[in-house]
């Protein structure tokens, strides 16, 4: 008898499934406010407009003066070089202290409270606030010279410090959050058994901690790659794209551009350029860490 | 799903995407708005709102229509008013620093030409800069703002020193301040202020080869930047920061918060180059160096130079003008306000020196009679008032030119290079 | 088990906090300093006078009204993220066809993109929409980015609620959107908290969508208002730093109510 209710049931339901229009509102919404103005932005990098009159049609005029121009390629340096100092100084850092703060102590709850605290300012809150610390003659430099320097904004090198400094300091206690909480979960039974097997503090916590964090790992790599393309009110803030243009990332170079200088159009193309490589670092982003794949990582656990 | 649906979808989506951003693209429209209606003011955050509050407030009272008046701050006010310019809610009347900023609305047709009988109210060298060609777009609604030497009379005495008439002076007393471990000019160099350090370069030019050749600049004649005035004004402020003028650290200090005027009241700098309002800022912050510590002269001459050592740099003054969208009847009777006896006088006691016909009459009542008297003077006898570059310029020139003065004094362009990277700038 | 103290975290965790520690310390310190005297004895002395004269400065220009924004702003954008995340994501794990898988990758592709490269045709339809120098203006685009991430990690959890569970609804005959509001919301309620964390955290510190969709002061948010602080308060350094002050207040009230609930969605995206 059973044998037969399951032939019968061979086919399920169609009604279970959700159809096309489950997504159909969200996806309108993404198309007018996301996916649209992108269009628009590849579209207004072929005009000239200066925000007052329409836009003329320039063709490909932006585009040569793009690929001529050397700001746009020391932009992209500074942006690459901010990424990677902010990823090679964060990720250490979170790390150790994700695992750290995972431990059962008691003061460790406590510490942790403490270190939560700079996630309750806004990075443009922590931006002005920084600002002001950084001043060479009344904020924290007059009196800690030996390690502000005594012009700490006056150099690309102690800008760009600067810069990663104030980052590290606001995201650090986020991503350390992301490994604490992969850190509790790792099971306990694998420390055990390699502590019965000799392995001293360190040789666990790179053959068994580490491996387990490597989801977490992705995951912070794509919050700190989003971010560095995105980190705009940092460096307006604190820099103002300075000295001269040599903390002007690309999101700092477009505004310019485009709120400073009236120059939509070009501003577009430098727009399109942080588009590309936006998208590129998405799809690179989703290969490696498999997301695309769409299979639960609770299979098999 | 079948193909065709997939098509449909597919496409639909594409012309969704389409239309909506061709539909973004195109020109809003403005919409008029009755002649005695309500109009915007937008005005540019400074000690002397309160003063424009009381004239709004006088002027709603008596009800020939209504103002309502917008404090934006500065970092951002042109950004800000550019945006809004071209959008579908243009402020009725705005604050602007004239000349080449009013420039793009001219020619974009946003403006309203005002009536010329508004003209024998003002002093002839201040409305200038409110006229964009011939026509009379802006009036001046605040006083004159020379730009000339701030000094800390306090450190001048203790060093037995007195303020620079030449620019041989000006070396010697770097390097008497210098050996004080005092900076002898507090300098915003961060790359937020960069107007702070355009001054500077501003009166060398003028000092060498007089008014005309920004005159030629700003004309159209860009070319004009190789004049050999200009690379010698680059060595001259090259020389100046390498001898240490400035300090060290003029890289990272802004202007305002903390920044050059601290240094100043604090006597940690002895000068500081900047416009008549730092009086105003010190009033606010030092109140008793402002009154009795603070000291002030004309920019020194330059030995040599073909400039009048009394040509005078800076802003003439602002403009206030009104848009096309402007309730036009209640504008134009708000536009009187900025020559009424109490608006002129309260500018007067916020220690402001008026341009008006009738100014002369308020200054003895002023709060520092001395500090005001020094600046009309000072304006009054100048052969020539050059307007800040970056606003006559209008800030498509002004921006990119503000970098390079940047640069140049961090020493990251050498003099040459500051020369040539200008002379780019424009094709 | 561990017995041995570890020295060498002791001595890290030591240092860390005082990075985190003494710029906090002289943020606080200024901020109650009156400003002729804020500069006598430098940021990390202990005080001469105290007052609480700038948190009024700070108070009475309007300071208030840019929090109220900013919540309003939170709260819409979490609430449109979540009505148009959820069927999204819900579509995406158990429809069927090339559409949904589709509808994934579009997703996945917007991850990366910064808002900021669009903001200038973004700032065009806005106007044109009606919505310049309103809240809505802020909300729509913020909650628009916001959807990638959010799929992403509602996806996520959805995927983990098992076949069987699913079936047996089927059993019951039950519709997709019974089986969406009595299994799938229920079942992924630590993926809804991170969609919300995140969400309400991007709308909280959101900075160039305010600064270029807002002008008037009535809808400024708080980010723009420190932004204008600085140039406002150039001199009065000390009650810019307590504008700072004020400014982390919401969050910190969100801290002590939802502590938990917080601190479990920061870390709920960490495990996928």
């Amino acid at each position: 008898m059973r044998k037969q209710r399951v032939r019968d049931r061979a086919a399920p339901p169609t009604l279970e499934r959700p159809g096309v229009a489950w997504a159909v509102p969200g996806l309108l919404f993404f198309l007018v406010f996301a996916v649209a103005p992108m269009v628009g932005v590849l579209y207004l990098s072929f005009t000239h407009w200066d925000g007052l009159n329409p836009p003329q049609f320039t063709g490909m005029e932006n585009w040569s003066r793009f690929f001529g121009d050397s700001q746009v390629w020391q932009s992209t340096v500074v942006t690459g070089a901010l990424l990677i100092g902010n990823i090679v100084v964060q990720a250490p850092v979170s790390i150790l202290l994700g695992v750290w703060a995972a431990g059962p102590q008691r003061n460790r709850a406590v510490l942790s409270a403490l270190f939560f605290l700079p996630l309750l300012l806004s990075t443009a809150a922590t931006a002005v606030m920084w600002r002001q610390l950084l001043d060479p003659n009344f904020g924290l430099p007059s009196k800690f010279e030996w390690l502000f320097g005594s012009d700490p904004m006056g150099t690309q090198q102690g800008a760009i410090a600067c810069l990663v400094l104030v980052t590290t300091w606001q995201f650090v206690p986020f991503h350390s959050l992301l490994y604490q909480g992969a850190a509790r979960a790792i099971p306990h039974t694998l420390y055990q058994a390699a502590s019965i097997d000799g392995a001293g503090r360190v040789r666990q916590f790179v053959h068994i901690t580490l491996p387990q964090l490597r989801n977490t790992m992705i995951t912070s790599t794509i919050f700190m790659v989003v971010g560095g393309l995105t980190a705009f009110d940092i460096v307006l803030l604190l820099t103002n794209g300075g000295p001269g243009t040599d903390t002007s990332i690309l999101p700092f170079s477009m505004y310019q551009t485009a709120f400073r200088t009236y120059d939509y159009g070009y501003a577009s193309a430098i727009a399109s350029f942080l588009l590309l490589l936006a998208t590129a670092a998405s799809v690179l982003l989703t290969k490696l860490s498999g997301y695309d794949k769409m299979t639960s990582t609770m299979e098999g656990l | 799903m079948n193909s065709v649906s997939r098509r449909w979808f597919l496409t639909a989506t594409a012309a969704t995407t389409l239309s909506v951003t061709v539909a973004g693209c195109g020109s809003s429209g403005s919409s008029t708005s009755s002649p005695t209606g309500n109009v915007d003011f937008w005005t540019l955050q400074d000690p002397t709102n309160s003063v424009q509050k009381a004239a709004v407030d006088t002027f709603n009272s008596a009800g020939k229509g209504k103002v309502s008046m917008t404090v934006i701050a500065t970092d951002g006010y042109k950004d800000k008013l550019r945006t809004a310019m071209g959008s579908a809610k243009m402020p009725g009347v705005f604050f602007s620093w004239g000349g080449g900023s009013l420039n793009d609305y001219v020619t974009a047709g946003k403006l309203v030409t005002l009536d010329t009988a508004l003209e024998s109210h003002f002093l002839p060298s201040a409305l200038a800069a409110g006229k964009v060609g011939g026509k009379l777009v802006g009036i001046p609604c605040r006083g004159t703002q020379p730009v000339f030497l701030f000094y800390n009379k306090k450190l001048f005495a203790d060093a037995g020193v007195q303020p620079p008439t030449t620019y041989a002076e000006l070396q010697n007393l770097v390097k008497v301040f210098k050996g004080k471990g005092i900076t002898p000019f507090a300098l915003a160099g961060n790359a937020s202020s960069s107007w702070t350090e355009l001054m500077w370069v501003e009166y060398l030019v003028d000092r060498l080869a007089g008014p005309k050749l920004f005159d030629k600049i700003q004309g159209g004649d860009w070319s004009q930047w190789k004049d050999p005035a200009i690379l010698k004004t680059a060595q001259m402020i090259k020389e100046l920061v390498d001898s240490g003028a400035f300090g060290k650290k003029f890289g990272s200090v802004n202007y305002g918060a903390g920044g050059t005027s601290t240094l100043l009241n604090k006597g940690k700098a002895a000068m500081v180059l900047m416009g008549s309002w730092e009086y105003a800022t010190q009033l606010a912050e030092a109140p008793d160096f402002a009154k009795n510590g603070l000291g002030y002269v004309a920019f020194p001459s330059v030995e040599g130079g073909k400039g009048d050592a009394a040509n005078v740099v800076g802003n003439p003054t602002n403009y206030l003008s009104v848009t096309t969208s402007a309730a036009k009847q209640t504008a134009t009777d708000f536009l009187q306000t900025t020559y009424s006896d109490s608006y002129v006088q309260g500018l007067v006691e916020k220690g402001e020196v008026p341009v008006t016909s009738n100014a002369a009459q308020y200054l003895t009542k002023a709060a520092d009679p001395a500090y005001a008297k020094f600046q009309y003077d000072l304006v009054q006898k100048a052969p020539s008032f050059t307007q800040s570059w970056d606003q006559a310029l209008g800030l498509t020139l002004g921006t990119p030119l503000l970098t390079e003065i940047q640069k140049l004094f961090n020493g990251q362009s050498s003099p040459e290079q500051f020369v040539s990277a200008v002379l780019a700038i424009k094709k | 088990m561990r017995t041995r103290p570890n020295y060498l975290a002791g001595a890290a965790t030591l240092v860390w906090l005082l990075i985190i520690g003494v710029p906090l310390y002289a943020l606080v310190n200024t901020a109650v300093q009156p400003q002729t005297t804020y500069t006598d004895k430098g940021p990390v002395s202990i005080p001469d006078t105290v007052t609480l004269d700038n948190f009024r400065t700070v108070l009475d220009s309007g300071f208030l009204q840019y929090i109220w924004n900013t919540v309003v702003v939170a709260v819409a954008t979490v609430a449109i993220v979540l009505a148009l995340a959820v069927p999204i994501s819900y579509a995406v794990v158990r429809g069927r066809g090339w559409l949904t898988k589709g509808v994934f990758r579009l997703f996945l592709l917007g991850l990366a993109i910064p808002s900021q490269a669009v903001i200038i045709p973004l700032f065009l339809i806005i106007n044109n929409l009606g919505f310049y120098d309103t809240l809505w203006g802020i909300i729509l685009p913020t909650a628009a980015f916001a959807l990638p991430v959010s799929v992403l990690v509602l996806s996520g959890g959805m995927r983990d609620i098992s076949n069987e569970l699913y079936e047996a609804m089927a059993l019951d005959g039950a519709s997709p959107a019974r089986t969406l509001l009595t299994l799938v919301v229920p079942m992924s309620k630590s993926a809804i908290a991170t969609t919300c964390v995140f969400t309400a955290l991007q709308a909280w510190n959101g900075f160039l969508f305010p600064l270029i969709m807002t002008q008037s002061n009535d809808n400024k948010v708080v980010t723009l208002g420190l932004y204008n602080f600085v140039s406002e308060y150039g001199s009065n350094v000390p009650a810019l730093l307590a504008a700072v002050l004020m400014s982390a207040v919401p969050i910190l009230v969100v801290y002590l109510f939802a502590r938990r609930a917080l601190v479990a969605g920061l870390m709920g995206a960490g495990g996928k």
